[in-house]
């Protein structure tokens, strides 16, 4: 490379070569080492402390699940007509948390994206935890958790069925069946790694039981081959998942005919909203993990910083879907519509609707600077202001539509019970607990997949340029 | 990944270039000449010609706005797989100018008293708001009026001049000038990102005034989107024809090879299941709510004379082209892939054809030798202005600091 005077070298770094995917010591075993020591150590001290936090907050969901069920939905705020009050908002909000991870390891992977594979294992780790607690919230909304198997279309001698024709039944598919391929794919891709962890393994117990779930993989070429064909296979199955998940759950919404919430841009804007909130989780989990655990060398300033393109990217896409909408209300000619949106904005919910707005289309507007791209402190405010503005509006889109009911003698304004906060905060609890103790015990990046990244993984590794 | 070895030399064909550009201009003065004609002859003061006019104009713009797509988006991902066709990609977004001519028509049925009376407008049915919708369309007078659409024309079609002359300036800079520091790219990699923020509202509100307000009591906010799906279907289909033809007499031969096409194919593939799913979600939606504001537009889409279309729509542009474009076989063999590829332009004009005509002529199919000849003319149009820019250019943006990456690519 001649002449770069004029140019920073970062500049020309992102169009010609940019900074290797993985970081520090050149050397492979030095990157199972780095990974497979957080499961064999003890670890930090920090991890206690945030896991005793974490378990804490889990008992006091517990505890209001326990009270809600003796007691009944009526110690939430739910009411009529906001019928669906905050048990829908954390509903929403939780799966949409779990986009990014099938998408992280789906489709970018068939786009080819290196970097994907230091921050894979970690996010899908992190979806199926986030489709945990979305699962629990329609469940404990019913109402009579103990006739929930009603959902499933069983048999029974009552001859009853579900509604097949409503989006809420689909949503049930739809979520389970994203819950399993996200599961699958991420067992699949931890099956090798867990094998070095086998193969490591100091302790009986601990060879026992990672031995167990590593399916007897001796690393041999044949394995290896079927396990790239089946990964590639479950890649292309699990990237319309992606857009079908939070598809279905905007149809909850967009097929009623209520105002703001029947639009046809909502499918492809929830699912941008999806990976958008998802990214950011990402971001807030992985900022601390990588210190605490050591992982400044696999998870890199770089793989950061493109997170927070995408958060850029996708935080427009929402911008656009709230800007079509709000223009095609008064467009449509419609007055009911018009009017649900213009109460959204001015209504007595405005304070809701401006936090969304600020969170998720201006806030994130600074990352178009890349000095703030690659701040740590900035990336990680920004990440929990989306995750903030991104819970707000499916708070937004759920309660000031409901409140406004079409007969005005019907409005109600909705405010949440200590309860409800008890929940919300709750199940922020089980999401941490779960999350903690994968990274205590599983491996947090794919070892064999960021070997790939790195210069021997190329077959011209040395040659001059 | 090392780059091989490039050989960075022009590719030049301007004599075969010059040939299909002048096909281009047989083809557009024949069609559209037939079209107006054939119109006139109808004795209908040209309404069917016009409307035949816009989906041929629809059908041009798709292309354009493909490539401006395309453009952008290879360089906002700073990808490395589409070095060698992107030229392509360029000519394609850089016949504004050409698609600006073909919008000067559309100045008559705005101007004109001609079918006011009875349709509201020779094309647009709100210039003088008529019929059981009159108050509702009369509402949106403050965005759909002569004036402010002719003004929004105007400058959706500097817009994209002004984004096509930009990043084809900068292309051919980096081709000559061989800036070692590569600013030209740096600089087309520092506009793409605001430049699609420009593209996707442009697009959408084109989309509306264009498209949409032909049935202008109807409203959807994904219609952008689903045009947009259009766009960039289109132009890979048109990547894929102009890099066979091209390798055909000759040229290109190493540039482009299977992993490339591979590439095209699984766009292709890709938006033909997102063109999918935005047009049933379009569709669901209103169907499953039922309201009778929305309803009208798929209403007279799926009764009468319509009805056998639209179902065959999501058998020609989903099912066929889906399991078509399955097989890798498929996708790796370039003959047989622009094959699919004229297939998807032909049903991708359908989808056009299907979204305005009904709203002309509810109770009957039109389909006639005039949407064929306007569309013909329309197209020839596209290829004048696409392929005029091969006279003077390379075919091959061998400047490109990629080229190297993009010719080393392999698919997995």
């Amino acid at each position: 490379m001649a002449n770069t005077a004029e140019l920073t070298h970062a500049e020309l770094d992102n169009i010609i070569d940019p900074p290797a995917l993985v970081q520090g010591k050149d050397d492979l075993a030095s990157i199972t080492d780095t990974v497979c020591n957080v499961a064999e150590n003890k670890p930090p001290r920090a991890w206690y402390i945030a896991f005793l936090i974490s378990l804490g907050v889990l008992g006091m969901l517990g505890a209001s699940i326990v009270y809600l069920v003796i007691t009944g939905v009526g110690v939430w705020g739910n009411n009529q007509p906001v019928a669906w009050g905050w048990p829908i908002v954390n509903f929403v909000f939780w799966v949409g948390i779990g986009h990014a991870g099938t998408l992280i390891s789906a489709v970018l992977y068939l786009f080819r994206q290196g970097w994907r594979t230091g921050i894979n294992r970690f996010a899908e780790a992190m979806t199926i935890f986030a489709v945990i607690c979305a699962g629990m919230f329609p469940a404990i909304h019913v109402g009579r958790i103990w006739v929930i198997y009603w959902v499933f279309p069983i048999p029974n001698q009552m001859a009853l069925w579900p509604n097949f024709r409503s989006p809420l039944l689909w949503d049930v598919f739809a979520v389970s069946t994203y819950f399993s391929v996200s599961l699958l794919f991420w067992y699949m891709g931890m099956v090798p790694d867990l094998a070095s962890l086998r193969d490591r393994a100091k302790k009986k117990m601990s060879r026992l039981l990672y031995g167990i779930f590593a399916l007897g993989w001796t690393g041999a070429n044949r394995q290896w081959h079927r396990y790239e064909r089946v990964y590639l296979l479950l890649a292309a199955l699990a990237t319309p998942l992606v857009l079908s998940v939070h598809s279905v759950v905007s149809f909850d919404f967009a097929t009623s005919q209520l105002p703001g919430w029947h639009t046809t841009i909502l499918p492809p804007y929830f699912v941008a909203g999806a990976i958008f909130s998802g990214f950011a989780m990402v971001v807030t989990l992985a900022v601390p993990a990588r210190a605490l655990f050591g992982l400044r060398n696999l998870i890199t300033m770089r793989h950061l910083e493109l997170m927070n393109k995408v958060i850029l990217a996708t935080g427009l896409m929402v911008g656009y879907a709230y800007a079509m909408e709000f223009f095609i209300s008064w467009y449509s000619g419609n007055k009911y519509e018009g009017f649900a949106f213009v109460n959204r904005a001015f209504g007595s919910y405005a304070w809701a609707y401006w936090i969304m707005v600020s969170c998720n289309v201006l806030v994130p507007q600074i990352f178009w600077f890349k000095r703030f791209r690659r701040s740590i402190p900035v990336m990680f405010v920004i990440s929990i202001f989306v995750n903030i503005g991104m819970w707000f509006e499916r708070f937004v889109i759920v309660v000031t539509s409901l409140n406004r009911d079409f007969l005005p003698s019907s409005w109600h304004y909705f405010s949440p019970t200590y309860v409800d906060f008890a929940t919300l905060i709750g199940s922020f609890g089980l999401f941490l607990t779960l999350f903690l103790l994968f990274c205590r015990f599983l491996p947090q990046v794919a070892i064999a997949e960021v070997k790939l990244q790195t210069p021997h993984a190329h077959a011209h590794h040395g040659d001059d340029h | 990944m090392n780059p091989v070895n490039v050989n960075r030399e022009p590719v030049l064909a301007p004599d075969l270039a010059a040939r299909v550009s002048r096909v281009g201009l047989v083809l557009a003065v024949l069609g559209l000449g037939a079209g107006f004609a054939l119109g006139a002859a109808e004795g209908d003061n040209l309404r069917h010609f016009f409307w035949a006019y816009l989906v041929g104009f629809a059908f041009f713009f798709t292309f354009t706005l493909g490539g401006l797509f395309f453009v952008l988006v290879q360089h906002v991902t700073g990808a490395k797989w589409s070095v060698s066709v992107r030229r392509m990609g360029e000519f394609a977004m850089n016949t504004v100018p050409a698609l600006g001519i073909m919008a000067i028509p559309l100045l008559y049925p705005l101007l004109t008293n001609a079918g006011r009376e009875e349709f509201g407008g020779l094309l647009w049915p709100w210039v003088q708001p008529h019929g059981e919708h009159a108050d509702l369309v009369a509402m949106k007078e403050p965005f759909l009026n002569v004036p402010f659409f002719i003004g929004r024309m105007v400058f959706y079609l500097l817009v994209w001049w002004l984004m096509a002359r930009f990043f084809m300036k900068r292309s051919l800079q980096q081709d000559t000038d061989r800036d070692p520091a590569y600013a030209p790219t740096i600089a087309m990699r520092k506009l793409s990102a605001p430049g699609i923020i420009v593209f996707a509202l442009t697009l959408s509100f084109a989309s509306f005034d264009w498209l949409m307000s032909t049935a202008p009591e109807w409203f959807s906010t994904i219609f952008g989107v689903y045009i947009f799906a259009g766009c960039v279907l289109t132009i890979h289909a048109w990547l894929v024809i102009s890099s066979v033809f091209l390798q055909k007499q000759g040229y290109m031969k190493k540039e482009v090879n299977a992993e490339h096409y591979h590439d095209l194919g699984k766009f292709m593939t890709a938006f033909t299941v997102f063109w999918a799913y935005i047009a049933f979600s379009q569709f669901m939606l209103i169907w499953y709510a039922n309201l009778p504001e929305e309803t009208g537009f798929f209403h007279s889409r799926t009764t009468e004379a319509w009805k056998t279309m639209s179902y065959l729509l999501i058998v020609t542009n989903f099912f066929v082209p889906f399991f078509g474009f399955l097989s890798r076989h498929v996708k790796r063999k370039p003959k047989m892939l622009a094959m699919w590829a004229v297939y998807v332009l032909i049903v991708h004009w359908l989808d056009l054809y299907w979204l305005v005509m009904p709203s002309m002529s509810p109770e009957s199919n039109p389909f006639g030798l005039i949407e064929v000849a306007t569309t013909i003319g329309a197209f020839g149009l596209f290829l004048w202005a696409f392929a005029r820019q091969g006279v003077r250019h390379s075919v091959l943006a061998y400047g490109d600091p990629k080229l190297g990456d993009c010719l080393a690519h392999e698919n997995y």
